[in-house]
């Protein structure tokens, strides 16, 4: 059911809300008589006059900016006006306004009384640099006071919205702040919090923004907020951090004092302690300003008398100068840094100086000292040097690259940069050796550069280059040392194998031409008795001559053989493992077959020639051709290498093994040769001059065989004594 | 003619003695160094033939030349290598080293006949 028009017009008169109605250019169309209030009554009202004509000044854009953004699907709510009456000064109506057919509907009620608080909080904010703003999260229109466009320096006309708003934050703190409106609009959450803003003119300011929602049906409606510069306080906070470090600086064993500076008078004031610490008289008080500078070191006067002038012009009563002070009246100079606070008179013009002079001498000169070091550990770094360590000359570490101090907070569980270590107690065990007596060396001025082995904690080997290089500060003194190691294993391993191929290339060739020349030198030998006799032979012509050269003739063919088959055994050497064949044997048989095989050698040599068996019997699974062959070379080399004494050859047995024994008094092995004897083509003799018959790789052979069928052979022997020939061979494969 | 002969294996040392004295000289055979050293002294020589390789003996060939080549009685005695050392450079080595002739094993009789029947004219 519809109002008649009757109906609504004695509502419209009677009701105690403002109407009004107007066009789209923001002319009056039509309106209550309640509106006369704030239409002049007094004064005709004209049709068609601009509403903005009857609001204060300051809210005349903010109305033009309502009637220029209505729309039908955008109706606005709750805007606040002001508008001047006599004699009671403003009432404040608060506004909706709606757009149909090209009119826009106005109604609101008047809040002057609820007003009157919000306009007392507008001029204290004028006076206090703080600022209200609202919001209103059905529209997302933010709205700030004039205050809060002083605080950000802004032209108070300028359209404020959310995001621009937040664009005077710094950019890493917006989505901080943004969540904060999404949790005051969606969860009913207050907020306060601290934040740098950047001015639109850029400077910058410590805000402090509180905002509180406003519910209405359990749903927040819109947010209150307040925001205030507090820069002063912030600056005067971090000041008070600032000053309380110092103290804890002083606290901490730094030296310092305090002077009084009058600055009109010129005339400087000075505690105890800083008579004591820069050698002032202590019977005086004060100096003047001028015999003060007079301590300065040349070269700082005139920046620090810049930087002193400086401080005294700015505003800012924070005072800070440095420059090195005559040290107790000799030729040595500290530096010094002032922290101070300047206090004016009424007039603004600073009258006193309080300072707090600090000896920072330790500090500076660690400080530029690390700057040149790390200038020269950075060239060092770039030119590959694996691991980086500056000390002091207590060996204290005082810089290292990253991959050390990795290194040494693992194995040692502490940060040498963080607390001073000595670097000798965090060094891996087998560096110690080296390092004292390197580190001395390079203490007295000279660098130290060599090459070492170390076993790694994982058990490789790891080859080092170390280098110690002293750096002397300006006097010429050694101040610290630049201790670097290089990982050159790589390097040294393809150096050692390259090394190692060539020799056994060498070695390769040597034993080449030896071969040669041995087999050669063999085979020619009973060649010439075989060629010769033949000679002979043919010539001869008695029958017991003929037999006896006959005879002479089979003794050098056996020779020859012999020679030829240790040439296809060599063929064999890499081959036998093979064909092995395993039997049963009786070791006592074996080895007296292998003897009587060399009887008549040793008797034309008239050698003593002696065979002990083993009461025991012993057997052996085992290759008997291996071990045959074996025992026939240990004991061809006994007798070719024995001129007089005697051979003998012994089987022994315990549960375990069999041992074999060839013993003779010959002509010896020396010590350093032992080892080579087992190695292929190897005669002690050889590059000396070849002494002694023999192709040379009977014991090599030897060696090879009995290894492959589990055992061993030992030489013990003494040059001139004779050679002892153990074979153990294990009663079990 | 009287020529020492130093070897140290046995049956090249029958052989040679008896091919030399089938041409008419008389043999000597040495060997060990010392012996060849002892019978240097002790009997005039017309020609020594050593071997190198001298086995176990305390000297080689090579430095037995050496002895020989400071014995007064052996200024002008002619001192030939006979060896089974018969790899290229052998020779010049060994003549190098101050023997007045190389043969080497086996040796080549008809050269050797030929040599010691020169020096066995100028002998005469």
């Amino acid at each position: 059911m519809a109002f008649t028009i009757d109906q609504i017009s004695v509502l419209t008169e009677r009701t105690q809300l403002f109407l009004v109605i107007l066009n789209k250019e923001g002319e009056i169309v039509n309106c209550n008589s309640k509106c006369n209030i704030i239409l002049k009554s007094s004064q005709a009202i004209e049709k068609y006059d601009k509403i903005y004509k009857y609001v204060i000044d300051e809210d005349k854009s903010r109305f033009q900016k309502v009637i220029n953004t209505i729309s039908e699907d955008n109706p606005i709510l709750y805007e606040t006006f002001g508008f001047p009456i006599t004699p009671e000064g403003i009432i404040t109506l608060k506004l909706e306004f709606i757009l149909k057919n090209d009119l826009i509907y106005a109604t609101g009620i008047d809040i002057t009384t609820e007003n009157k608080e919000h306009r007392a909080l507008e001029v204290i904010s004028k006076l206090t640099k703080t600022g209200a703003w609202n919001y209103n999260p059905l529209n997302e229109r933010m709205y700030w006071s004039e205050g809060c466009y002083r605080i950000h320096e802004l032209d108070p006309n300028t359209p404020m919205t959310k995001n621009l708003s937040l664009s005077f934050f710094p950019e890493n703190s917006r989505t901080r702040i943004e969540n904060y409106f999404e949790c005051i609009t969606k969860n009913n959450q207050s907020y306060t919090f601290v934040e740098k803003i950047s001015t639109a003119k850029g400077s910058e300011k410590w805000v402090k923004v509180k905002a509180k929602p406003i519910m209405y049906q359990d749903e927040v409606v819109f947010v209150n907020g307040t925001m205030a510069d507090i820069t002063d306080r912030y600056n005067y906070i971090e000041e008070l951090k600032y000053n309380e470090e110092t103290k804890n600086l002083a606290l901490k064993g730094i030296k310092s004092g305090l002077f009084d500076h009058h600055l009109p008078k010129n005339i400087v004031f000075y505690s105890e302690d800083l008579k004591k610490m820069i050698g002032l008289p202590l019977d005086k008080d004060f100096i003047p300003e001028e015999e003060f500078r007079k301590l300065i070191h040349p070269e700082d006067v005139d920046e620090a008398l810049q930087r002193h002038q400086s401080n005294l012009r700015s505003q800012n009563p924070y005072y800070f100068n440095h420059y090195r002070l005559n040290h107790l009246g000799e030729e040595d100079y500290r530096y010094y840094e002032v922290y101070g606070y300047i206090t004016y008179d009424k007039y603004q013009n600073p009258k006193r100086l309080i300072g707090n002079l600090i000896d920072v001498d330790e500090k500076t000169k660690n400080k530029k000292l690390l700057k040149e070091s790390k200038k020269n550990l950075q060239a060092m770094i770039n030119n590959g040097f694996a691991y980086i360590l500056l000390l002091n000359t207590k060996g204290e570490i005082l810089m290292a690259d990253d991959l050390s101090i990795k290194i040494i907070k693992k194995n040692y569980d502490v940060d040498p940069i963080a607390k001073k270590s000595k670097f000798i107690d965090v060094m891996p065990l087998n560096f110690k050796d080296t390092f004292t007596k390197d580190f001395e060396t390079a203490l007295e001025g000279k660098s130290v550069r060599k090459e070492f082995e170390r076993i790694t904690l994982n058990g490789t080997t790891q080859w080092l280059e170390s280098k110690y290089t002293p750096i002397e500060d300006e006097e010429g003194k050694v101040s610290s040392v630049l201790a670097s190691f290089l990982d050159v294993t790589e390097t040294k391993i393809a150096e050692l194998a390259i090394k190692e191929a060539h020799l056994k290339e060498q070695e390769l060739g040597k034993l080449k031409t030896n071969i040669l020349s041995n087999f050669s030198h063999e085979i020619r030998t009973p060649l010439n008795g075989i060629m010769t006799i033949t000679k002979l032979l043919l010539k001869e012509e008695d029958v017991e001559e003929r037999k006896k050269l006959l005879n002479l003739l089979s003794e050098s063919e056996d020779r020859l053989l012999h020679t030829l088959d240790n040439l296809s055994n060599l063929r064999d050497l890499e081959s036998i493992e093979h064909h092995v064949a395993l039997y049963t044997i009786d070791v006592n048989y074996l080895v007296s077959k292998c003897f009587n095989k060399y009887k008549k050698e040793a008797f034309s040599k008239n050698l003593s020639y002696e065979l002990m068996l083993d009461t025991n019997s012993p057997s052996l699974k085992t290759d008997q051709e291996f071990l045959k062959i074996s025992i026939s070379h240990i004991i061809h080399n006994a007798i070719k290498y024995t001129n007089d004494g005697k051979i003998e050859i012994k089987v022994e047995s315990d549960e375990n093994n069999v041992y074999i024994t060839i013993r003779d008094t010959g002509i010896g092995i020396k010590q350093e040769n032992l080892n080579a004897i087992f190695e292929p083509f190897v005669q002690e003799s050889i590059g000396l001059s070849r002494k002694y018959e023999g192709t040379g790789i009977g014991l090599s052979l030897a060696k090879r065989y009995i290894e492959v069928l589990g055992g061993n052979i030992n030489a013990k022997s003494k040059s001139g004594k004779g050679t002892d020939f153990k074979i153990i061979i294990p009663k079990s494969l | 003619m009287n020529i020492l002969y130093v070897e140290d294996n046995r049956i090249n040392a029958i052989v040679m003695e008896k091919m030399l004295t089938g041409i008419g000289t008389d043999v000597a055979i040495a060997e060990t160094p010392l012996k060849a050293l002892k019978i240097a002294n002790e009997k005039p020589l017309d020609l020594i033939l050593v071997d190198i390789n001298l086995g176990l003996n305390q000297m080689d060939g090579c430095e037995l030349l050496q002895r020989f080549k400071k014995m007064d009685l052996l200024q002008n005695i002619p001192i030939f290598a006979v060896t089974a050392y018969a790899m290229p450079g052998d020779e010049q080595r060994f003549l190098n080293l101050g023997f007045d002739d190389y043969f080497s094993k086996p040796v080549n009789f008809d050269r050797l006949i030929r040599t010691i029947e020169n020096i066995r004219t100028k002998l005469v």
